[in-house]
């Protein structure tokens, strides 16, 4: 059974642990005052993040968790706090005492730390990767995040549904679309509406473009990790000319509000014209850069994640895919019919990241052309009711959960589950033959999110 | 490979030096001519990310592709605060990066100026105050400039930019 998350909720008297499988939900009631539970994470490795995270959010105690350090607080984080709580309405915290973060560290002679982060060389988000090397050999990584917790969950309680939305999809701007479609799906729920076949298609067609935008910047920045800084001139093109065709389409460069109950004029012909050239291009850079037995010979071998560790760690989306798991949440009737096919590989490097991103372009063109449609359908919505809703969508980086509860007509609790959150308790596990100063590429190569990560 | 450089003589040059676009023409004439006078010809930008969604930074590496191609105008992202002259602040200062934003900011040379960009450290976006969240940015740090927008596009970021130069 694949695990998918595990979160807290605050009831009137108690608090709710929620687990979510593949095909199984589980909540278990206890009481506030004794807030205890047992760990997962024996299992389910992925389940520590998040057990580590309620015990931040709510002062839950994992009994049994052999790892207890906090992980959304950081050093200077008030203790005893827990800002989930109802009973917490602070809009200002101020720093506590300066307490050190104790890295997971292996010791011995000769061996020694290396600390990267939050800020990196790079135009990237913040965090910390602490590396134990030997020489130039990682023999270990902790990955430590949540420099940019944002306090989302909590932003949104309180506010109704459809208020929500401009934060919703501020969440993580290169997955916009994807959590305005979770967004949606549970604005359906709760009015239990259905969308017009019309609307799904246009929404469909956005997610693919924001994939290709996503999966091209990809394509340009892995080879330039490793030094080929030309297929970043050319794929960045590619991916300039897709945002653009975003901005014509939806008015923003990221689909911010893109996602809607009005189906809006698209200009077809050029839509189709220019995917037509952009399959072409595609096609020149893949025959370009298959050529390039140095950029492979970085590449193969680098990074991998083997299909075991991969399952066990309950990876999804491309990174997962490049493992030999087979796991899209676009395994459905809707989309087999317009075209979709799995990419996947099975080596479980960078070279089979690279590989599912462009087999997953050729993909995602195949089925913007068999979702243009010219439209007007307006979907006008009913009034929402109250309940727990959950919805998933298959973002550009994996498969995306989101919940919520309506409670008065308002938001009690938000809870979402970015692919990354799962995805980054893996990346350790990919370092193991590897040197240094191979992580950028490795790091690159997933292209996770930290944004949505942190929340 | 052959292909590829056939592919590449048919494509020609893209950075948008626009004959076509006289305004964005002017303003990067008018940028190079700023670099050169007030930084000798290489300004360079550090960009801490304080709590962004990453369209913000999505956005910079934008100005990198052939199209902006900002490094020909003398404008320099670099790795390290110590070498740059402008720290470009993008995210909403959370309540965990606020220190580290600091500590770059300290570890920048003066003369140094802090530019601010999108709507998030202005706190004038859709985000709103939570335990979590320390913006504005100015009351950390002194903001000499502020460039709008969620995102602001590369091509405002640019415009941005020359305000700024303008400005000192
Ligand atoms: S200003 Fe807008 S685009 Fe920039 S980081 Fe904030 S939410 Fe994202």
């Amino acid at each position: 059974m694949r695990f998918i998350a595990r979160y807290a909720k605050e009831l009137e008297s108690r608090f709710e642990i929620v687990t979510v499988y593949e095909d199984a939900i589980d909540k278990e009631l206890i009481a506030k005052d004794t807030p205890v539970i047992q760990t997962l994470a024996k299992k389910y490795p992925a389940a520590i993040w998040f057990e580590r995270k309620m015990q931040d959010d709510f002062g839950i105690i994992i009994e049994d968790a052999f790892d207890k350090r906090p992980l959304v607080h950081q050093e200077r984080f008030p203790k005893d706090t827990h800002p989930l709580r109802k009973d917490f309405v602070k809009k200002s915290l101020q720093e506590g005492n300066y307490v050190p973060y104790k890295y997971e560290a292996i010791k011995g002679d000769g061996i020694f730390q290396v600390a990267v982060g939050p800020i990196h060389a790079g135009i990237i988000e913040p965090g910390h990767f602490q590396f134990s090397q030997a020489g130039e050999d990682m023999l270990h990584l902790e990955v430590r995040h949540f420099y940019k917790n944002r306090g989302i969950e909590k932003m949104l309680e309180g506010k109704k549904l459809l208020e929500a939305k401009p934060i919703i999809e501020r969440i993580s701007g290169n997955e916009s679309i994807a959590y305005q479609i979770c967004w949606r799906d549970i604005v359906l729920q709760a009015t239990q509406q259905k969308l017009p076949l019309a609307l799904q298609k246009r929404h469909a067609f956005l997610l693919e473009l924001e994939r290709i935008i996503h999966h091209l910047t990809d394509l340009g920045f892995i080879p330039n990790d490793a030094g080929f800084g030309a297929a970043l001139a050319y794929a960045s093109k590619l991916s300039e000319d897709a945002r653009r065709k975003m901005q014509e389409i939806t008015g923003h460069r990221f689909g911010f509000g893109a996602i809607g109950f009005a189906n809006g004029f698209m200009d077809i012909a050029s839509i189709s014209e220019w995917l037509k050239e952009l399959r072409e291009s595609v096609v020149a850079f893949e025959e370009w850069i298959m050529d390039i037995p140095s950029l492979w010979d970085r590449f193969d071998t680098t990074g991998i994640l083997s299909l075991k560790k991969a399952l066990k760690y309950s990876s999804v989306g491309v990174v997962a895919r490049a493992s030999g798991v087979t796991i899209d949440r676009r395994i459905n009737p809707f989309y087999l019919e317009h075209g979709f096919v799995m990419a996947s590989e099975v080596s479980g490097d960078a070279s089979a990241r690279f590989k599912v991103r462009l087999e997953e372009v050729y993909n995602s063109i195949l089925m913007m052309e068999n979702f243009l449609e010219e439209d007007d359908t307006q979907l006008s919505l009913s009034n929402l009711q109250d309940g727990e809703y959950s919805s998933f969508c298959e973002s550009s980086i994996g498969e995306l959960f989101m919940t919520v509860d309506i409670k008065d007509g308002i938001i009690e609790r938000f809870f979402v589950r970015d692919p990354s959150f799962v995805n980054w308790q893996a990346v350790h596990l990919m370092m193991r033959k590897d040197i240094i100063a191979d992580f950028p590429l490795i790091n690159k190569s997933c292209d996770l999110s930290y944004a949505g990560n942190d929340l | 490979m052959i292909k590829f450089w056939n592919k590449r003589l048919e494509l020609g040059v893209l950075t948008e030096n626009l004959e076509l676009d006289n305004e964005l023409k002017a303003i990067q004439k008018e940028i190079k001519d700023q670099v050169k006078k007030k930084f000798a010809g290489s300004l360079a930008i550090r960009m801490v990310d304080s709590g962004s969604c990453n369209a913000c930074e999505a956005e910079c590496n934008a100005l990198a592709n052939p199209y902006y191609d900002l490094e020909r105008l003398g404008i320099y992202f670099v790795a390290s605060p110590r070498h740059a002259d402008v720290m470009l602040l993008s995210g909403i200062m959370t309540f965990n990066m606020t220190p580290h934003v600091k500590e770059a900011y300290a570890q920048i040379p003066a003369p140094k100026w802090v530019i601010t960009m999108g709507d998030c450290p202005a706190m004038e976006g859709v985000f709103e105050k939570t335990y979590a969240i320390k913006a504005p940015a100015k009351d950390h740090l002194p903001v000499a400039h502020h460039i709008k927008g969620c995102p602001p596009s590369p091509k405002e970021i640019i415009e941005g930019l020359l305000e700024f130069l303008r400005k000192i």
